[in-house]
């Protein structure tokens, strides 16, 4: 269940048997639906109960839907699990007010899922929550559609590509250091930079002033579906985050068979072999010298070796396989009412904990009052419906009346 | 001639077929009256009962909050629709009547050579989600609803689906025939 998206609005079924509800609230903030705490209580439960669901997966701490989504399964009685994606600092106004709504969620949740070590640590230590219902899953990649080129690139020159969103948090900053030194000390680098982003303005000046424009190729947004086709005309893989918590990126360009250079934050350590990536500090200079160093080791890297290697290491059954566990681990545990409830979130905060008690108690009232005048034996439970292969259509058709008419 | 029917707790469904041919299929979708004369009976009784607690004796604001309660419950749960019915006739059409409270009837009439296809779809607003019987017109954008005003229930629609597929399948048959002969 997410927001529409433009005039994607409704129900999508997807292969699989997956199904996805485009709910028409209208994002106001950075893709994120206003936050009315209370307002979307009617549509998620009558989502929950058509859809005789069990569990409620949360994702993303940024998400004012996921939040909402959440407390309001806690009040219905659901189990609940949350994964973070993302890394948060501690003290910004910013950060300080999302862990206290990220404490508010966790405090009751079933279990959680990080992306890395790094992450798990930070998000336990942002939201109180007890490491022992924290997992990580780390993400994953898709081997076969991210294959290296069947030829390398066949020209002197060593191109390096960098794709990812062109602001702050990603460190477009440090590119616009690294970028001319690189250029100036070594004269067949070339660098292909993809996405866009408030910062892309500083890197096109940065290119006017240093004549770089036979030397820095810029792409702009680049759609998903064609990250594969940039990757694979490049050697080197260059990552600048200040932050990150697992970083999927590296993985995608790993698995094309390209060398990586990042900078040694967050959970990047993590992710990929230290044979297949060379870390540096968030700082211009040890930057340029993993750069320089990534170019000295380049004639002995295989990209088909390094791309069988992620196979082995990644795969997205392994994440679901592992997911599952984490959905029965949450669903055996125990039910409790209100009053057992209420009493963890009085832990959050002399008074931050008052005000989480008084949201959820108004939320069980409101929710009591939605019984009331909708109740649930009036709302119909959706028929299974799997998309049909074109020869199995008239049996599904057949199955799909049998479930309606009961 | 009523072929069957069923009910739930808002609306009665009904399958009525023209005597003496049986091929113009007729369903009708009627909003149940007796729960919203018990709600506002028992909403009105409760009123009365609070205002007797208070021990209000004035007589005016007992005549006006018992108005006021009347006119809040009509304007909320008072539905000017009385019944809604798909008419199938398999040579010519479909027509689709709304009648009123008031006796007022809105008809309309969609020929069988503008339709496409009858499709159950799922809507979502931002509060809650529904099925509805809808056509696919050929040269209209949007889908046309079967039942304009009323939500019934899947179990409600699904036979009256099934008609509209048989008419329109027949009626595709013949013309291919036509075609072929």
């Amino acid at each position: 269940m997410t927001h529409a998206y433009g005039n994607r609005s409704g129900v999508r079924y997807m292969t699989g048997g997956l199904k996805v509800y485009y709910v028409p609230w209208r994002p106001f903030l950075m893709q994120n639906t206003l936050p009315t705490f209370y307002g979307t209580l009617p549509i998620i439960r009558t989502i929950l109960i058509r859809e005789r669901i069990s569990l409620v997966h949360g994702h993303q701490a940024f998400s004012t839907l996921c939040h909402e989504a959440l407390m309001h399964a806690r009040t219905m009685g659901y189990k609940v699990v949350f994964t973070d994606h993302s890394l948060y600092g501690f003290a910004d106004v910013g950060s300080i007010h999302m862990n206290k709504v990220l404490q508010f969620t966790l405090a009751d949740v079933s279990q959680a899922i990080c992306v890395s070590h790094t992450s798990k640590e930070n998000t336990v230590l942002r939201s109180g929550l007890l490491p022992e219902k924290v997992f990580v899953i780390p993400n994953a990649v898709d081997a076969a559609m991210f294959k290296p080129a069947p030829e390398r690139p066949s020209s002197n020159d060593i191109v390096i590509v960098v794709i990812s969103r062109l602001v702050y948090r990603k460190g477009a900053d440090l590119l616009v250091e690294v970028i001319p030194e690189v250029c100036r000390l070594h004269p067949n680098i070339r660098f292909i930079v993809g996405g866009d982003g408030p910062k892309r303005v500083r890197l096109e000046e940065m290119r006017e002033k240093h004549s770089l424009q036979d030397r820095v190729e810029m792409l702009g947004a680049v759609p998903h579906a064609h990250v594969r086709s940039v990757l694979i005309s490049g050697h080197i893989f260059l990552n600048s985050s200040l932050t990150e918590a697992f970083c999927i990126a590296i993985l995608e360009a790993a698995s094309c068979g390209l060398l990586t250079v990042s900078t040694r934050v967050g959970g990047v350590p993590e992710v990929l072999p230290d044979d297949m990536i060379i870390l540096a500090e968030p700082d211009p200079r040890d930057m340029v010298r993993a750069i320089m160093k990534a170019v000295s080791i380049l004639p002995r890297i295989d990209p088909q070796v390094m791309h069988d290697r992620m196979k082995k290491l990644y795969s997205w059954h392994d994440v679901a396989k592992r997911t599952e566990i984490v959905y029965n681990r949450a669903l055996k545990c125990s039910n409790q009412n209100l009053i057992e409830r209420v009493s963890r979130y009085l832990s959050c905060g002399a008074w931050a904990g008052k005000l989480f008690c008084l949201v959820m108690i108004i939320d069980f009232l409101l929710w009591r009052l939605l019984q009331l005048l909708q109740p649930a034996g009036d709302i119909e439970e959706v028929p299974d419906f799997i998309l049909p292969h074109q020869h199995q259509e008239s049996e599904v058709l057949e199955d799909f009346k049998e479930q309606c008419l009961g | 001639m009523v072929k069957f029917s069923f009910s739930n707790s808002r609306y009665t469904y009904m399958n009525e077929s023209e005597w003496p041919s049986e091929a113009v299929g007729i369903h009708h979708i009627v909003v149940q009256r007796s729960f919203l004369r018990g709600f506002c009976v028992s909403a009105l009784l409760g009123n009365g009962v609070y205002l007797l607690l208070v021990k209000e004796n004035s007589v005016p604001v007992l005549f006006w909050s018992l108005l006021l309660t009347e006119f809040l419950l009509m304007f909320l749960l008072w539905n000017p629709v009385y019944k809604e019915s798909v008419i199938i006739m398999p040579a010519f059409g479909v027509q689709l009547e709304t009648h009123y409270s008031s006796g007022r009837i809105v008809h309309n009439f969609v020929p069988v050579g503008k339709i496409l296809k009858p499709v159950l779809v799922e809507c979502v607003t931002p509060v809650t989600c529904y099925w509805s019987l809808s056509l696919i017109v050929r040269g209209e954008e949007e889908l046309m609803l079967a039942f304009m005003k009323l939500r019934p229930p899947l179990k409600m629609l699904v036979p009256i689906w099934k008609s509209l597929c048989a008419a329109i399948d027949c009626r595709r048959r013949s013309t291919t025939f036509r075609e072929d002969g």
